[in-house]
């Protein structure tokens, strides 16, 4: 677990970069700090590993003050992953993975061992790329390598600093998309940046929205978008909105006000699938689907009918 | 020794002396280089750290690259002596900006994106230094240090002047002698190093990086490798250490006839005449190659050798007057005259002593003199004719003519005036021929070998006695240019060796063949 509690942080002749910035990351969670650029999400993470001091308050890793800590120790019990990777650029593949557990002074053969398996998960063949340096390889590639470093001495905690940031469109989603399937993060405490809003939906567990050094609101996908705290939470999101709603409601959540009868013809889609991509499948094929033993049929009006009463609903009596 | 008539046969003759300034030069260079890598990196990385020093610092160090370097060496003089610790010293103060920036600006230079993954990563200060900053900056400082190389390997020709050694040896001997030959032979060689260690650290520069990581261990190694020339030339010793001149160095008249004639071979340091008798009486040299009349001969207790085998060439001095003047005058030539045979050459070394040592007035020097050798006589200011008294700039010349002047002035009605300061033996003699002067004090060497300019031949029947040579000149001044050689003053102001007066006695030495005899038992 992490809490930040009370933290703020200003830099000479500036107004607070960080403002009384306090919040939890429950173990096993991501959590994603969202906002513009220059709303103080790179300077909140850097004070976690230390790499800031902040000038009031303080942050917590489970029940340990950080400051007590030394900051080495600590770094390297926290995995850190930058939007430019900062690779090693006089450091092979292989090298650069290699870093965190060589000063963790684990046994050579425990390294490279290590070191290889993450090549593999990550889809760079250590057979091609071990021995290659940082600047021969692609854009989304050396992004891969610095995730594997920052997983090598597989911490706890990941902190991520826009990591799919410098990335094309086309790679960030890909990549992103490898992310999302890679077992050795299923058990870690991540606290990613991002500014890019659909980013952070798909990846968050938890959303905190910031600006201005302040946090807007924290919280679910489904509380941002139907339940925002003030206008700048609304306005934040008004662009994707649509597209928004659709991927963060799954048919559970909306399965009371599916109006279907249960003539069950075509696919049964599982309740968990969410609205966009029910949408995705019923432009192409008949679907139906399944919740607590009731069947119902969909199609594309039943589903934004559905919708439209849920947001009703939820913005009058709040969150269930 | 014959004089070598190319280039290469001059090379060839002297490949042992060669080698040996080269390798001398290569070491000296490297020393330096490597003390101030020793120095440079660490103080590059500190004001790194430290932003507030970084302005200084280099402030200063890049002052100490505006000093020039003929000026830094003579700073080093008086605090270190002479020899290779002062020559060290100063190619080490030049080679320290280089370094000290290139660190600086190489560190600074670490992608902050690299260093800011490194400290996240939990790498500590010194671990960030030693596997981040120090290799990437690596190619920047190696092109710190190729710089300083190149400038040392060029101001290294100057440790010459102060007896450290290298390829200046040859530089400003051939500068001195005039002999292109030599001067090439110092001077190819110096262009040559500083385009090979420049070639050399520039290959090192390009290496990849898996290699760059590698020459951080690599370079101290060559560095020293390179520095240990140094060490080479000095294990071999004579028991005494002798300093001669770059001049006196190549002259057969001079350091080479020591060798042919009397078979002496000294550890020989080449000095500047500026500091050389410094040196010997400090101790830091045994025997150097003076000037038999020079102050500084009795200012730092000095002894001159015998020169029982007459390899020097005789400079003694007589006025020289226009026969003209003469034979207007017949009261003048003995009025001069009286002067000969009264000034040995310790009495001149006294009173050269006297007015460059002791900074006394030239003219009271004179009339002491003549008073002490009963010859003054107050002025008779006398009306008949006016002598104009010419000299050199340098040396006893200016003494003379004041006492030439007292003595005209005492002993006849005529009056005299003195035009001292006239440059060198060119401007002073026409200013004879041309009616502009009188007379001067010249010397017998002086006037065989610079005016008259003998044929080899001549010189060599005669150069050995003294007295054929002022016959010789005597008569050639009379018939070329109808100019007197009256008597010899009586001392002889030519090369000389010399040595600490106490030390001469304790080893009994008192001819140059007692020199010999005692460097080769
Ligand atoms: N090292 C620093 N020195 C001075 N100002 C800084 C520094 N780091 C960040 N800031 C300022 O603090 C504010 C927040 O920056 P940052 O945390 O980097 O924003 P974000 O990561 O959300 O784009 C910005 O106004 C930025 O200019
Ligand atoms: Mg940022």
């Amino acid at each position: 677990m992490i809490k930040v509690s009370h933290v703020s942080k200003s830099f000479r002749h500036g107004k607070n970069a960080v403002n009384d910035l306090s919040f939890e990351v429950q173990p096993g969670e991501t959590l994603v700090l969202l906002g513009t650029s220059g709303c103080g999400k790179t300077t909140t993470l850097r004070m976690i590993n230390r790499l800031l001091i902040p000038d009031q308050g303080d942050i917590f890793i489970g029940t340990k003050n950080i400051r007590t800590e030394s900051p080495e120790n600590l770094r390297r019990n926290i995995g850190y992953v930058l939007q430019n990777t900062g690779l090693f650029p006089h450091y092979t593949v292989l090298e650069n993975i290699s870093i965190v557990p060589q000063l963790l002074q684990w046994d050579k053969s425990r390294i490279r061992n290590r070191a290889l398996t993450l090549m593999e998960k990550l889809r760079l063949p250590p057979a091609t790329y071990a021995h290659v340096y940082p600047q021969q390889l692609s854009g989304g590639q050396q992004q891969r390598v610095g995730l594997a470093r920052a997983l090598a001495a597989d911490p706890p905690i990941l902190l991520m600093d826009e990591p799919f940031g410098a990335l094309d469109p086309l790679t960030r989603i890909s990549v992103r998309n490898e992310f999302k399937l890679l077992d050795e993060l299923n058990s870690k405490t991540i606290i990613l940046v991002t500014h890019d809003v659909e980013e952070a939906f798909e990846l968050g567990s938890r959303i905190c929205i910031m600006n201005e050094g302040r946090i807007q609101q924290m919280g679910a996908a489904t509380e941002l978008l139907f339940n925002p705290a003030n206008d700048f939470v609304r306005h934040f999101l008004d662009k994707q909105r649509l597209e928004l709603e659709l991927k963060s409601l799954r048919l559970r959540d909306i399965w009371p006000y599916l109006d279907g009868s249960n003539s069950g013809n075509g696919t049964l889609l599982s309740a968990d699938t969410n609205c966009w991509d029910t949408l995705e499948y019923l432009i192409q094929d008949k679907a139906g689907s399944t919740f607590r033993n009731e069947e119902k049929q969909l199609d594309g009006n039943i589903l934004m009918n559905a919708i439209n009463a849920y947001k009703k609903t939820v913005s009058q009596h709040g969150h269930t | 020794m014959d004089t070598p008539e190319t280039f290469l046969d001059f090379v060839r003759q002297q490949s042992g002396k060669l080698l040996e300034q080269t390798l001398t030069h290569t070491g000296l260079t490297f020393i330096s280089v490597l003390i101030a890598v020793c120095i440079g990196v660490p103080a590059g990385i500190l004001i790194s750290r430290r932003q507030k020093l970084a302005g200084p610092v280099l402030g200063i160090t890049g002052i100490l690259q505006t000093i020039p370097s003929i000026a830094l060496l003579g700073f080093m003089i008086p605090l270190l002596g002479i020899g290779p610790k002062p020559a060290i010293v100063a190619l080490f103060l030049y080679a320290l900006l280089p370094v000290v920036r290139n660190t600086y600006t190489g560190i600074q230079g670490v992608d902050p994106n690299v260093m800011e993954a490194a400290t996240g990563m939990g790498l500590s200060p010194r671990q960030l230094l030693l596997k981040v900053q120090l290799p990437l900056a690596m190619p920047v400082i190696l092109a710190g240090i190729r710089t300083a190389t190149v400038i040392n390997v060029g101001v290294a020709t100057l440790a010459a002047y102060i007896a450290a050694g290298g390829l200046g040896e040859f530089i400003f001997g051939g500068i001195a002698l005039n002999n292109t030959h030599m001067m090439l032979a110092g001077a190819i060689p110096a262009a040559l190093l500083a385009i090979l260690f420049d070639w050399g650290l520039s290959r090192l520069q390009r290496l990849n990086m898996r290699k760059a990581r590698k020459t951080t261990l690599v370079l101290p190694a060559i560095l020293l490798l390179l520095s240990s020339f140094y060490l080479l030339p000095e294990t071999y010793n004579s028991r005494l250490k002798a300093g001669f001149t770059p001049e006196f160095m190549g002259r057969k008249d001079g350091a080479i006839g020591l060798g042919t004639v009397y078979g002496l071979h000294l550890r020989t340091l080449v000095i500047s005449d500026m500091i050389m008798y410094k040196a010997a009486y400090e101790k830091k040299l045994d025997v150097i190659s003076g000037s038999s009349t020079d102050g500084r001969v009795k200012a730092f207790d000095l002894v001159v050798l015998e020169d029982d085998k007459h390899i020097f060439p005789p400079y003694y001095a007589a006025p020289v007057v226009r026969q003209a003047v003469l034979d207007k005058y017949p009261e003048l030539a003995p009025a001069l005259d009286q002067l000969s045979g009264t000034i040995n050459d310790s009495i001149m070394t006294e009173l050269n002593y006297r007015v460059d040592y002791l900074k006394q007035n030239p003219q009271q020097v004179a009339k002491d003199f003549l008073v002490s050798a009963g010859l003054w006589k107050p002025a008779r200011n006398g009306t008949k004719g006016v002598i104009r008294i010419g000299a050199k700039i340098f040396g006893d010349g200016y003494i003379l003519a004041n006492m030439y002047k007292m003595l005209i002035e005492g002993y006849t009605d005529l009056t005299a005036t003195t035009k001292t300061g006239l440059g060198g033996t060119k401007i002073v003699f026409d200013a004879l021929v041309n009616d502009q002067i009188d007379m001067y004090p010249e010397y017998t060497g002086t006037g065989l070998l610079v005016i008259l300019q003998a044929p080899q031949q001549t010189v060599d029947s005669i150069i050995g006695d003294s007295q054929k040579v002022y016959d010789y000149v005597k008569e050639g001044f009379a018939r070329q240019y109808q100019v007197q050689w009256l008597k010899p003053i009586g001392f002889n102001n030519t090369y000389a060796l010399m040595m600490r007066r106490e030390q001469a006695s304790r080893l009994h030495i008192s001819s140059i063949s007692d020199l010999a005899t005692y460097v080769h038992h």
